[in-house]
């Protein structure tokens, strides 16, 4: 940003380490990207050609109808639809009553709640793997949405709430006490002041919790095991067996659960970044 | 009504609104991290209805300690997590210099490095796999033309590491250039015209000015990288199965195995503890190495 003042012309312009690099930067993370959505619309014996051909000789849609009908991927893609839709809308709400308490009201021990809030977030899935598995066969919520979105919530809420409170922060307090001294309550003040100023962070927070959720796999693996309760990331994973992986299958899949999720953070990037970065530039 | 009283009532206000993700939080993570441990230091039988405690003991991490499987795991885990992080940082400060200087397209850029790290761990997975396939691979096929004989590239451990490490890198590398940038957008550009002035020259300008601002920024990217490879766990399930033998087993694959191929809930649940004692220690230590960065920012939270 600071260093664009020195102009170049023609050329010499775009030939530059710094543009060439960017081209090669480009191709770096586009190839595999590229080579998936081709792959995808290869027949098998296409994809399992070597050489390689460069674009599908016999553009087929087969891997998709193969995918969403005998490979059960739709039922995987509503499946994760439920789930994380659940467990984001679960998430932001939660997120927001603590988030603002946590900014705003004067509670003793905030400090540690935050401090603890983080640790959990870090803490690895395996580690609370088993007793979850356990608990849940106890309580028969194994196989089921709510067996999922329970500690999909409990996961990501740390971080939602470390958004949200830090957003709030930022929000003006002049509004809020003039609510205060009109004799509004605390609900009353939430409700009218600060969730029309909580929309962009839970905006972000939302766009974080879905992906994340969207993506997760070892409780996936481990707590929705049956055909009619697993989410894309398993229906992907397991896809195939020892001898045989079919590839085209599997990217059709793969392009049905990235396009959408991929779409939604590139009309959003503004609110992926800026969440990706505040938390890093505030600490 | 006086002024102590209603804080006080403020903040049992504070609390109720706060108690919903508590009580949540801690009944999906704290109560299982707590049984976890119990169960690490216990003989388990696994019966129909569940666990049957049969003893305490603790032979669940004398066997952990003392087996090679285990030992290679932690070995494993902590290199590659050393490496690709290292080699992470190293790609994604060249990276966030490199779009911080890119005077056309920086903005499709930043959106096409959103993708892999937008995308399914799982599906990354598959593709790298496809692409290092023996018979039919992309990659292989490259390589091909280059060598006279290429390797089976997942058969073989040492390219079969590098291979999992590339595709990681290649995924996650876009985080760290993201957060690296937004330092680096931050240096007030006087700090530019100084080293100018003082005739320091591209590379000394880097070294001296931009990566000493950079310290908190990178600071943050190398926690949340470091905890996230050192749980890795989609990736080699996925792409490797944890070999070719046990080469690429990490820690989170080893607790795997044990508690739900096994069964064998001790000795997982002693992996299980001993991997999350290894993460809140990596936590506790960079609190400490960044403490002034961290309490810093804790007080610019506070205001």
């Amino acid at each position: 940003m600071s260093r664009r003042g020195r102009r170049r012309t023609g050329v010499r312009r775009y030939l530059n380490p710094v543009t060439v690099g960017g081209l090669l930067l480009v191709v770096v993370t586009a190839a595999p990207l590229y080579w998936m959505a081709v792959t995808s619309f290869k027949s098998p014996v296409e994809a399992g050609a070597s050489p390689p051909t460069p674009f599908p000789e016999d553009p087929t849609l087969d891997n998709y109808r193969h995918a969403l009908d005998a490979a059960d991927m739709g039922r995987y893609l509503y499946n994760s639809a439920v789930v994380c839709v659940s467990s984001t809308v679960i998430v932001l709400a939660l997120a927001l009553l603590a988030g603002y308490a946590l900014a705003r009201l004067p509670m003793r021990g905030r400090g540690p709640v935050m401090v603890g809030l983080l640790m959990i977030s870090v803490f690895p899935v395996i580690a609370v793997v088993t007793p979850l598995y356990l608990v849940e066969r106890e309580l028969g919520l194994l196989n089921s949405h709510a067996g999922l979105i329970i500690p999909y919530v409990a996961f990501h809420l740390p971080f939602a709430v470390w958004m949200l409170r830090n957003s709030l922060l930022d929000l003006p307090r002049e509004l809020e006490e003039a609510a205060t001294i009109d004799g509004a309550g605390v609900l009353r003040t939430l409700r009218s002041v600060i969730l029309p100023g909580a929309g962009p962070a839970l905006f972000t927070a939302g766009v974080f919790t879905f992906a994340a959720t969207w993506t997760e796999f070892l409780m996936a693996l481990t707590l929705n095991s049956e055909n009619d309760f697993r989410t894309i990331p398993v229906g992907i994973a397991i896809y195939g067996d020892r001898y045989q992986v079919p590839y085209g299958v599997i990217f059709a899949a793969a392009m049905a659960a990235t396009v959408p999720v991929a779409l939604l953070v590139l009309v959003f990037r503004r609110a992926v970044l800026s969440g990706l970065t505040d938390g890093a530039v505030k600490g | 009504m006086s002024a102590p009283s209603l804080t006080r009532q403020r903040a049992r206000v504070g609390w109720f609104l706060t108690l919903p993700a508590l009580v949540v939080v801690a009944a999906v993570t704290i109560f299982p991290v707590a049984y976890s441990v119990a169960i690490s230091f216990t003989r388990v039988g696994l019966t129909y209805d569940g666990l049957r405690v049969e003893d305490w003991t603790l032979s669940n991490y004398a066997t952990m300690l003392g087996s090679s499987a285990w030992r290679e795991a932690l070995v494993f885990t902590l290199g590659y997590t050393v490496v690709t992080v290292a080699v992470e940082l190293v790609l994604g400060i060249a990276v966030a210099v490199l779009l911080d200087r890119l005077e056309v397209g920086r903005g499709w850029l930043l959106a096409l490095l959103l993708i892999p790290w937008s995308m399914i761990t799982v599906v990354s997975a598959q593709l790298w796999g496809y692409l290092y396939n023996a018979t039919y691979g992309a990659v292989t096929w490259g390589l091909g033309l280059l060598l006279d004989e290429p390797p089976v590239i997942l058969g073989t451990p040492a390219p079969a590491i590098t291979a999992m490490a590339v595709a990681d890198i290649w995924k996650t590398t876009p985080f760290v250039a993201v957060i690296v940038l937004a330092g680096l957008v931050r240096i007030p550009a006087e700090r530019y015209e100084a080293a100018e002035v003082d005739g320091a020259g591209a590379w000394r300008t880097f070294v001296s000015v931009v990566l000493p601002a950079l310290r908190p920024v990178v600071a943050v990217a190398v926690l949340f990288r470091v905890l996230q490879a050192f749980g890795i766990f989609d990736l080699p399930f996925v792409l490797t199965q944890g070999g070719p033998g046990t080469a690429t087993q990490s820690l989170a694959m080893l607790g795997y195995r044990a508690l739900f191929h096994d069964l064998d809930m001790g000795m997982g649940a002693a992996v299980a503890t001993a991997t999350g004692l290894l993460v809140l220690g990596c936590c506790l230590l960079f609190l400490r190495v960044f403490r002034s960065h961290v309490d810093e920012a804790g007080e610019g939270g506070a205001t």
